[in-house]
């Protein structure tokens, strides 16, 4: 009987998973904003995993094109090294984006442990993690990054990456506590619990594939969140310059080449804005095109 | 009244430990330095001929702690003086006690953060609302789309191209410091106006990056009540449209105030990235230089000060809905 049975649910499942594919592709098709969304961040990845590769180790500068506009052989122009701004873009983004992606694992992973737990367990455990959870989301998270920025050596992206993924799973696991204990009310789960099927089963099958979606989302507005502060920490200059990261291009360009003074270092300081200005952008459509896809009330049928 | 007095008291008795914590952080944090430079400053001190007591003075007039002594003393030492609002003395500044330093820089904080708040609340609620009435048509879509935008933008993103259209490019605005020098401090027009001049670019930053979140959420707040029944009803009573509008108002808002005691919590930390790209002498821009210039005692002391006030703002925020929010009251008295 299993026989007969195995081949059966797994059409069906291949039939559910194509037809979730061809709403994706039609939500997306529906609105071409958002396949820019999708487009773009794959750019960002690409650059960010091959653009290095491509370019040799120290770029070459040129001491009779220091801090130059933007011209036909440099778009961007040139940093006070003469270098090519555009190329110390693409080799920054390496950090950047390999710390948003950390920082979005570790935030997710235990926001998402801690928000299930504690909506599913409730009782005293519920209050002591919330309590919790609530007393790190009111230190301010900015100055606790610089007061860190004496004691901890951010010069590497898994370093920063794990610091900010530490510091940011409060918010996650509210929203997933949140969601657990309103899905635990719902009638699958309690058909779930009344065929004695195990937590664990519970846990992994039937309510982390409900929130998935929203999971999925909050993890990208977390790499948003986790370009800004990193950005941010750099461009502040309270951490050693020799790291690869826009913000060092920010800061060189704002307080050394005086991008805000002369208007010759003004492509120095748009390179990096420019970056993170249409990353966040691919990631504003890219969240929008989700929510538009798994929640039901915006779907235009 | 005893419900408000049993909810302060609970809720001072949690800050208080939340502030023991977060001096706690910034106590271990220091301590934990590197390479211990107390003891090695010590040691130093001492083989320059120093004696032991006056090279003890001297480190923890740097540091804040006493240098030797079991961990555990030191750590009393130092929550003993944030009893007494002795927060140590500032290194950069030599001689000048951090507190003062604090209070000194507070004002330039909370001012320009304050003006920006309440004129980006203002604006916001006001074209929240047209943008939720008007949700079909094409301003209430450019609207919403100017909010999301605003709202994902970084401030320093926001502030840098304030800077290079308003000063690089054009100069019509002054985007370094809080004053001119130049002016005799105190109640004359030339310094006023230099006050109020400098301090345009920064506000406009501030303004211009909250405004997005509070269009969006008035926007969705006023979205919910339209579809409440007592809405409804009021029409079908053939209600002024005035009145029906003051009930939807009223509704809309009251989540909104809670918002705005929370973000009064970021009065005190909030600016830091406009303070540094203005080079406006707030607290953000004093913790910055604290960290870059390794003075310990004021670094702490300003974490701790930024810290309080956020967990302040949410103290108020929470006694706030309970005075105005009818629901929340008799939902406490009868449960």
């Amino acid at each position: 009987m299993s026989a007969t049975l195995i081949p059966e649910t797994g059409s069906a499942a291949s039939a559910l998973r194509r037809n979730f594919w061809r709403g994706v592709w039609r939500v997306m098709r529906r609105k071409p904003s958002r396949m820019v969304g999708v487009v773009i961040l794959a750019g960002f990845v690409l650059m960010a995993v091959l653009g290095p590769m491509l370019l040799p180790e120290h770029l070459p500068d040129d001491p009779g094109a220091i801090t130059q506009p933007p011209s036909w052989e440099h778009w961007l122009g040139t940093d006070p090294q003469g270098r090519d701004v555009i190329a110390l873009v693409v080799k920054g983004s390496r950090y950047v984006l390999l710390t948003a992606a950390i920082t979005a694992l570790i935030t997710v992973v235990v926001g998402t442990a801690i928000g299930l737990f504690s909506g599913f367990r409730r009782g005293r455990w519920d209050t002591v993690l919330m309590r919790l959870t609530d007393m790190k989301l009111t230190i301010p998270g900015l100055p606790l990054l610089l007061v860190l920025a004496t004691v901890w050596r951010f010069g590497s992206p898994w370093q920063m990456g794990l610091v900010l993924g530490l510091l940011g799973w409060g918010g996650v696991a509210r929203a997933v506590r949140a969601q657990t204990l309103s899905l635990r009310e719902r009638g699958f789960i309690e058909a779930a619990r009344g065929l004695g099927l195990s937590t664990t089963h519970i846990i992994g099958r039937e309510l982390l594939p409900s929130m998935a979606p929203y999971i999925a989302m909050n993890m990208l507005i977390s790499v948003t969140g986790a370009v800004y502060s990193q950005v941010g920490l750099f461009f502040l200059g309270v951490l050693p310059y020799e790291s690869d990261n826009w913000g060092v291009m920010l800061n060189l360009a704002v307080f050394q080449a005086g991008a805000m003074i002369t208007p010759n270092a003004l492509g120095y300081l748009l390179g990096p804005l420019l970056a993170i200005l249409l990353l966040t952008l691919a990631i504003v459509l890219v969240v929008d095109a989700m929510d538009e896809i798994f929640n039901p009330r915006l779907r235009e049928e | 009244m005893t419900l408000i007095a049993r909810r302060l008291a609970g809720h001072l008795a949690r800050g208080f430990v939340m502030i023991l914590v977060v001096a706690t952080i910034s106590f271990f944090i220091i301590n934990n330095i590197p390479g211990d430079p107390m003891a090695a400053r010590y040691e130093k001190l001492i083989e320059q001929g120093m004696a032991p007591e006056a090279a003890r003075q001297a480190v923890k007039v740097l540091y804040g702690f006493q240098p030797d002594g079991s961990l555990w003393q030191q750590y009393a030492d130092f929550i003993g003086g944030l009893f007494r609002l002795d927060l140590g003395v500032s290194v950069s500044r030599p001689g000048t006690p951090v507190l003062d330093v604090l209070t000194d820089a507070a004002k330039w904080t909370v001012l320009p953060v304050l003006a920006g708040t309440l004129l980006s609340f203002l604006v916001g609620i006001v074209l929240g609302v047209y943008a939720a009435v008007k949700r079909a048509g094409k301003l209430g879509d450019a609207l919403s789309i100017s909010g999301s935008l605003l709202h994902g933008i970084p401030q320093y993103v926001l502030g840098m191209l304030l800077v290079v259209i308003f000063a690089t490019l054009t100069g019509l605005l002054p985007a370094d410091g809080s004053v001119d020098i130049l002016y005799e401090p105190g109640w004359n027009a030339g310094y006023l106006g230099s006050l109020v001049e400098h301090a345009v670019l920064p506000v406009l930053t501030y303004a211009l990056s909250a405004y997005g979140g509070w269009i969006l959420a008035m926007k969705s707040s006023v979205v919910t009540v339209l579809g409440d029944d007592f809405i409804l009803a009021a029409e079908l009573r053939g209600m002024k449209r005035s009145i029906v509008f003051r009930y939807i108002a009223r509704n809309a808002i009251l989540p909104l105030f809670t918002m705005l005691a929370l973000s009064l919590g970021l009065l005190l930390g909030g600016a830091v990235f406009i303070e540094k790209i203005f080079n406006y002498p707030g607290l953000g821009w004093l913790l910055i230089g604290a960290v870059n210039d390794r003075d310990y005692a004021l670094m702490g002391g300003a974490f701790l000060l930024i810290t309080a006030g956020t967990i302040l703002a949410n103290i108020i925020a929470d006694l706030f809905y309970t005075v105005i929010d009818p629901r929340v009251r008799s939902g406490e008295e009868a449960s």
